[in-house]
């Protein structure tokens, strides 16, 4: 089945497959393919990625710096006191959004939510970052969200990322974790009704696969295999509680064993292996075979927010942190494009944000467009105006009626 | 109240179901992109028969029988909803609403405010509730007010054929979520079984209907509370009191203009719900008459509520507890004569 469902999947072996980058572990795949209801999952490693073009895999690249540059630059806003509100860093998980965005068709759907704020406008980024027609949103209206200004898409109403988009495709979130599994369930049920072929993306930490809803919102897509695709973002802390004592067992993919559904760990530090995983589960969907399961594996960076930064470490020790940020996911990319001769070691070099804390790092550690292109966005938040105080009193109902 | 019995097959009168039915039935035959879900409403028909041979007739892409799972049904219709569908989600009773209140309150309460008009959901949540028939603790609820107290939630209460069909259609048609509540005591009433129009129509959500008109006091209430009220009223008519009874069928919005205009004419009120009485929407109404008509009044605006407790199971227990003609009657007393 996983042959019909991915022929474009070539046998080619991945170049950077570090011992924690096995794409499935051995045990989940051969337990769920016996026991899985005509189900199934890949065997060895699928490496959609093999099929990418060399500029194709630079773009990867460039969407990692760009994610990670915003990133700083937001945490260092924040510091000036430019920003209110909360940050929640996305630093060290980049290659998740990045790996698990770039292959998506512009009319697939997005749920994300506080930690993947850069998939907001990296969405459908292959159609061109500065194409107003294309199916994510534009930077200047992801900062005009950050800045807390009208020119946000929700106009300012709720606070960083939860913001979205009906026409783009991106579904708007709250702060009830994996309260959005559901809305993604009924968007693409309705896409289906109207003959449409679409998938969604959920993104969702560990912790959030604790709540109920996950379970009811997984469970409903799998019985009416709907394509749902489950991204864990396994960053090893729900805040300040460790994986330990939110799930009983190592891989939180195994929570779809109990769905009858696919359930693949990926490296989420190499956002090719990312890639890999999310494309098997896009054409598993595609072909109607409904929902899956992608645990990521990578590492929470900084503390849970912003505000939570100078407390971390009281739960989390330093060493532990230098350990779980080690293996940084730019340069986990850079390595592999190396080492297949698409990136010249020196080029590798020119731009080294990787293991740099926001502190350390300036904007010569990033290619000059993507500098450019965070400061459009920021530059049209800080001109932009705040909101009309009564619009707070604004759209409670609908007043039109259908 | 009277006690339940079924309309003769052969009368031409609707009963509150079939009221109900005729609504979902007509509004899936005009609107190609609605859809229904809930527990055992497609195969079974629904707890009561609400939903009784939709499947068969719309097919089981259009009528869903959902796994036990509140939170996954309001949270698969607001995300279609919010892709272009139109959703009518069951609780099998509103009491398992409860189950599902952060997908209701938090995500589909706030998504047109919160997306800044961008989105709006046209979804009814709707499901058998209300105490009277020894449903106890969790089959006789009656929590609307929370729901009320949530912006961005229309709420309704028919207590009629007429008005259950003719607001679920108004329901159906307006671009905002809105929770509905079936009165299951009079779902098979003969008593209030009436004729429908044959054309199709709607009862405007917001409106209250006068029940009965009268000089002396206004009782206001909604839901089976209305069928107390006129027999209370008809008992202080007896004594020679002239009692108006609002029937105020929709609480958000809540048509304020019925109710001041009533208290200008009668200067006393009772308000009646079967809901607890703190923080319950009988509260609601008073306060909105001390803001709006108070100088109008010549008695304290009193409340007849359930007792601040669950609902009992045993008969005279939950009687003990519930808003009854006679206790009605001796408030609406106390008020005449103050």
């Amino acid at each position: 089945v996983r042959k019909d469902a991915h022929t474009d999947c070539s046998t080619q072996e991945n170049a950077d497959l570090s011992p924690q980058s096995t794409a499935v572990s051995p045990k989940t795949s051969a337990k769920s393919g016996s026991k899985n209801n005509g189900t199934t999952e890949p065997n060895q490693s699928p490496v959609a990625s093999a099929l990418l073009t060399k500029e194709q895999k630079l773009e990867m690249l460039m969407h990692l710096y760009l994610a990670r540059y915003f990133d700083v630059r937001l945490i260092k806003e924040k510091k000036k006191g430019r920003l209110t509100g909360t940050l929640y860093s996305s630093h060290n998980q980049e290659g998740i959004i990045v790996g698990s965005l770039y292959g998506l068709q512009p009319s697939d759907w997005i749920s994300p939510i506080h930690r993947d704020m850069p998939a907001f406008f990296l969405k459908d980024a292959r159609a061109g970052l500065d194409n107003p027609d294309r199916m994510g949103m534009s930077i200047e209206e992801v900062c005009g969200q950050v800045w807390c200004k009208v020119i946000s898409p929700g106009r300012a109403r709720d606070n960083w990322s939860h913001i979205g988009s009906k026409d783009k495709r991106i579904i708007h979130s709250t702060s009830m974790l994996a309260g959005t599994i559901p809305v993604a369930a009924g968007a693409v049920l309705a896409d289906r009704l109207n003959g449409q072929n679409t998938v969604v993306l959920t993104y969702n930490g560990e912790g959030s696969t604790a709540q109920g809803v996950f379970h009811e919102a997984v469970n409903f897509a799998a019985v009416h295999k709907l394509p749902v695709i489950t991204i864990i973002e396994n960053n090893q802390w729900a805040y300040g509680t460790p994986t330990h004592l939110e799930y009983s067992l190592e891989d939180f993919a195994r929570r779809a064993d109990g769905y009858g559904i696919p359930g693949l760990v990926a490296d989420g530090q190499d956002m090719f292996d990312v890639y890999d995983k999310v494309m098997w589960a896009c054409d598993y969907a595609r072909a109607g075979n409904g929902p899956s399961i992608i645990e990521c594996k990578t590492f929470r960076a900084y503390g849970h927010g912003d505000h939570d930064d100078d407390r971390a470490a009281k739960y989390r020790p330093k060493d532990l942190v230098d350990k779980g940020r080690e293996r940084d996911p730019i340069a986990v990319a850079k390595r592999r494009l190396v080492a297949e001769g698409i990136l010249s070691q020196a080029d590798a070099d020119k731009y080294s944000p990787e293991g740099k804390g926001a502190g350390q790092v300036s904007d010569e550690d990033f290619p000059a467009n993507v500098v450019a292109y965070l400061k459009k966005g920021v530059d049209a938040a800080i001109a932009a105006g705040l909101p009309a105080a009564e619009e707070g009193g604004k759209w409670v109902f609908r007043e039109e009626s259908n | 109240m009277a006690t339940m019995t079924k309309a003769p097959a052969t009368s031409t009168k609707k009963d509150y179901l079939t009221a109900i039915k005729e609504a979902l039935v007509e509004e899936m035959e005009r609107n190609p992109d609605m859809i229904c879900m809930g527990e055992d409403i497609g195969l079974l028909g629904g707890a009561f028969g609400v939903t009784d041979g939709l499947q068969e007739r719309f097919g089981s892409q259009r009528v869903y029988d959902m796994p036990i799972s509140e939170a996954a049904i309001i949270g698969v219709a607001v995300g279609a909803a919010m892709n272009g569908k139109t959703v009518m989600a069951e609780m099998q009773f509103i009491d398992f609403i409860s189950c599902g209140f952060d997908q209701i309150v938090n995500n589909m309460a706030t998504y047109h405010y919160r997306t800044g008009g961008e989105v709006a959901l046209n979804i009814v949540v709707r499901g058998p509730a209300g105490a009277y028939g020894g449903g106890a603790l969790y089959h006789s609820q009656m929590n609307e007010a929370w729901f009320a107290h949530s912006p961005g939630l229309k709420v309704v209460v028919p207590s009629t054929p007429y008005d259950a069909k003719g607001l679920m259609k108004a329901a159906l048609r307006d671009p905002n979520p809105v929770l509905y509540y079936d009165l299951k005591q009079l779902y098979r009433l003969r008593e209030i079984a009436e004729e429908l129009p044959e054309e199709d129509y709607i009862v405007p959500i917001g409106k209250a209907a006068i029940r009965q008109e009268g000089t002396d006091l206004t009782l206001i209430t909604y839901g089976q509370n209305v069928y107390h009220c006129l027999d209370a009223a008809k008992k202080l008519g007896e004594q020679g009191y002239s009692v108006e009874v609002i029937d105020l069928r929709s609480l958000v919005p809540l048509d304020e203009e019925t109710i001041v205009n009533s208290v200008k004419k009668t200067n006393r009120v009772v308000v009646v719900n079967e809901a607890p009485k703190t923080c319950g929407f009988a509260g609601e109404v008073v306060a909105r008459i001390s803001d709006l008509a108070f100088e109008y009044l010549d008695a304290p605006p009193v409340r007849v509520t359930r007792m601040d407790t669950p609902v009992p199971w045993s008969k005279p227990l939950e009687l003990f507890v519930l808003p009854t003609v006679d206790k009605i009657v001796a408030e609406c007393l106390r008020v005449l004569k103050f």
